[in-house]
């Protein structure tokens, strides 16, 4: 008895081995998303990775899975690694486990040197030294810098014509009595100052070119959580005679599109296509399409050039990574259409300029500094 | 002039969730099963008022949702903390887990992030008083808020005398003070608990609604941020006390308002004011359990 049940499991053994080198034999694609807290259907920065990993994968024939971490990011992706995937984003803001490893444990890209891990906003594969540590791991950067200085570019064009361009409903302090701009972002950090600074530069722009001064004003620390506060923060900024608020701090910036839309102004919103959530009250959102690396990074795994491709990336205006808006949710409520068309005509000449490299916008994100004396046109409150 | 008008406005304007949670929180406390779950009893009504006003097109409908989720909560909580006897921080503790759970999941069905009214202009929920809204300064404080906020501002005065020239504050109070000896009065003691988390029920709805639709006509999940909390560190401040519970809930309110209107001035140092607070609650709450601990020493009660 004993013999048979052995010969049994023996015969198990090889039949699992065999299948096991089989199904690893052609070495196919498995893409795996790993969403952020605010999940799949968020409409904008989870969304997009999901929609481009599903196209990309069906172009390519691959397998593709995309999962919301209910015991976490890194049982997520050790999980996702030990069933065989080969390509995983992960796009909520949790490294330490992926690259440090912790509680003792080896780093997860380590225990998986051929599985390629996809990291966002941040470079966190980098040591001391600034050399890179795991050399599966790929750190996505956006050039939000970049969308930002289109948004202030386009918010000053459109504050200055705003009573012209909008019809009834709309309640714009005028530019004789007040110019000024709102930002407010969720933390004191130079992830989130990154957009201000563009914002300011691109702001500053505008005002040059039409030789006008506008105040700004700033808030850093909102937190990501309250939109009653954003909204009463973005009343204050409202109530001092800006018409166009931006914010960068999660639902904190679906409390300033209420209250933009309370008073009859305008807000930016960021990350995803915003611009439905109060339609005619966001001028536009700051876009960062996470399909694109994506896509890119899924049609370089399959043709083997990935590991050419370096550790670090950064998507700007050009890849179509970010940026702002189409503008034509906002353009519905626009009555001076030809004066709308000359705006868009203008920023899209400055978005040009951008990808050409004519204009050289600040990125804090990679550590330049802002000097606020380069934007006299612009008095930072 | 106008900055102070502002300031007052928001003062208010923040107060307002706080305040109803204080004020409907104080009758469970003293009744000896506090309810930390206002946070999530107040969640639920932003969450349930947005979401059927959206589905229907119904602000009153929105309202009614509203108070139906909280009595549905109001019975959970009150089954298993009153009637079964559980452990109410607990119990507490779970509803203020699982109504975050529901609204996400929902939420992800809906495949949304959050919830608008396209259709709901807030300005049209502010009731301008007439004459006191042209009182210089203070017209701009009393004047243009939801029909909530005057009500919770009204309540003050209206539950301190429930709680202490009605029977049935001194039966809640009774009940928590001394469970046996209300029961060999032969008071129905369970019936008074229900009742008090009652209260605070009703009054939580109000809160989430004003919170979410009055104001803001968006919901976004989690956007309570704490509010319950805060409505409960007020609550102990004040000792249940009506208005010296009320009192904390203003406090919270104007530091709030003074962080964000200052902030133009004093950019980010302006949220230092944040602190203010939670400085003094600290600190009430440290003096207030030293003269405890004193007045038992000098009983002899305490040993050492």
């Amino acid at each position: 008895m004993k013999k048979v049940l052995s010969l049994f499991i023996a015969c198990l053994m090889v039949v699992g081995v065999f299948s096991v080198a089989t199904a690893e034999a052609p070495k196919s694609l498995k893409i795996a998303v790993v969403c952020s807290a605010a999940g799949r259907n968020d409409n904008g920065y989870n969304q997009s990775a999901v929609e481009g990993a599903e196209a990309v994968a069906a172009e390519l024939g691959a397998e593709c899975n995309v999962v919301q971490p209910e015991n976490g990011v890194p049982a997520a992706l050790e999980t996702l690694a030990e069933d065989g995937y080969n390509l995983i984003f992960n796009l909520e803001y949790d490294f330490d486990a992926l690259i440090k490893g912790v509680g003792g444990a080896q780093p997860i890209a380590a225990q998986y040197p051929d599985t390629w891990f996809v990291v966002f906003n941040a470079n966190p594969n980098v040591n001391d030294a600034g050399e890179t540590i795991h050399k599966n791991v790929i750190s996505v950067l956006f050039d939000v810098h970049e969308g930002s200085y289109l948004a202030g570019y386009l918010s000053v064009l459109v504050n200055e014509n705003a009573t012209a361009l909008f019809g009834e409903g709309y309640q714009f302090t005028p530019p004789e009595q007040a110019r000024a701009l709102g930002f407010i972002g969720g933390t004191d950090s130079s992830g989130i100052k990154v957009f201000s600074y563009g914002f300011i530069e691109g702001a500053n722009k505008a005002a040059a070119e039409l030789g006008v001064t506008y105040d700004y004003y700033a808030k850093y620390d909102a937190g990501f959580g309250d939109p009653a506060l954003g909204s009463t923060v973005a009343g204050t900024y409202y109530d001092n005679g800006a018409n166009v608020v931006y914010g960068v701090a999660g639902s904190v910036g679906d409390g300033i599109t209420a209250k933009a839309k309370e008073v009859g102004k305008l807000a930016i919103q960021v990350d995803a296509n915003k611009d439905d959530q109060q339609p005619g009250y966001v001028l536009t959102s700051v876009l960062k399409n996470t399909n694109v690396p994506v896509t890119v990074l899924a049609r370089a795994y399959a043709d083997g050039s990935i590991a050419t491709l370096g550790n670090l990336q950064t998507y700007n205006l050009a890849s179509g990574a970010t940026g702002i808006t189409d503008l034509s949710e906002i353009g519905k409520a626009v009555v001076d259409t030809a004066k709308w068309e000359e705006i868009k005509a203008k920023v899209a000449a400055i978005a040009a300029d951008i990808a050409g490299g004519a204009i050289k916008v600040v990125n804090a994100q990679v550590g330049e500094t802002f000097d606020p004396a380069a934007c006299p046109n612009i008095v930072i409150k | 002039m106008r900055l102070l008008g502002s300031i007052l406005y928001d003062s208010v304007y923040h107060t307002t969730p706080i305040l109803l949670c204080v004020l409907g929180g104080i009758f469970a406390y003293k009744a000896g099963v506090l309810n930390i779950a206002l946070e999530g009893f107040m969640l639920s009504a932003s969450f349930m008022s947005m979401l059927v006003a959206g589905l229907t097109g119904s602000v009153a409908l929105g309202y009614a949702a509203a108070f139906a989720s909280c009595l549905v909560l109001w019975l959970v909580f009150s089954y298993m903390g009153v009637t079964r006897r559980g452990n109410v921080i607990i119990i507490g503790l779970a509803i203020n887990m699982l109504v975050p759970a529901i609204a996400g999941f929902v939420l992800q069905i809906m495949g949304t992030a959050n919830l608008t009214l396209p259709w709901l202009n807030v300005g049209d929920m502010k009731v301008n008083l007439p004459l006191i809204r042209d009182i210089p300064v203070l017209g701009n404080m009393l004047s243009g808020h939801p029909v909530t906020t005057y009500l919770a501002f009204l309540m003050i005065p209206l539950m301190g005398v429930l709680m202490y020239r009605t029977r049935l504050g001194v039966y809640i109070r009774v009940v928590g003070e001394n469970e046996d000896a209300a029961r060999s009065l032969g008071l129905r003691t369970d019936r008074y608990k229900y009742l008090a988390v009652l209260i605070g029920a009703l009054f939580a709805a109000f809160a989430g609604v004003n919170l979410s639709m009055e104001r803001m006509a968006l919901f976004t999940n989690n956007m309570t941020a704490g509010r319950g909390f805060i409505a409960i560190a007020a609550i102990y401040c004040g000792r249940g006390s009506p208005a010296g519970s009320a009192m904390y809930a203003i406090v919270f309110g104007v530091a709030r308002a003074l962080a964000v209107n200052l902030g133009l001035f004093a950019g980010p140092a302006a949220s230092l004011i944040d602190i203010v607070p939670y400085v003094v609650m600290t600190l009430v709450l440290t003096m207030v359990s030293v003269v405890k601990r004193r007045n038992n020493r000098l009983r002899g009660f305490v040993g050492g």
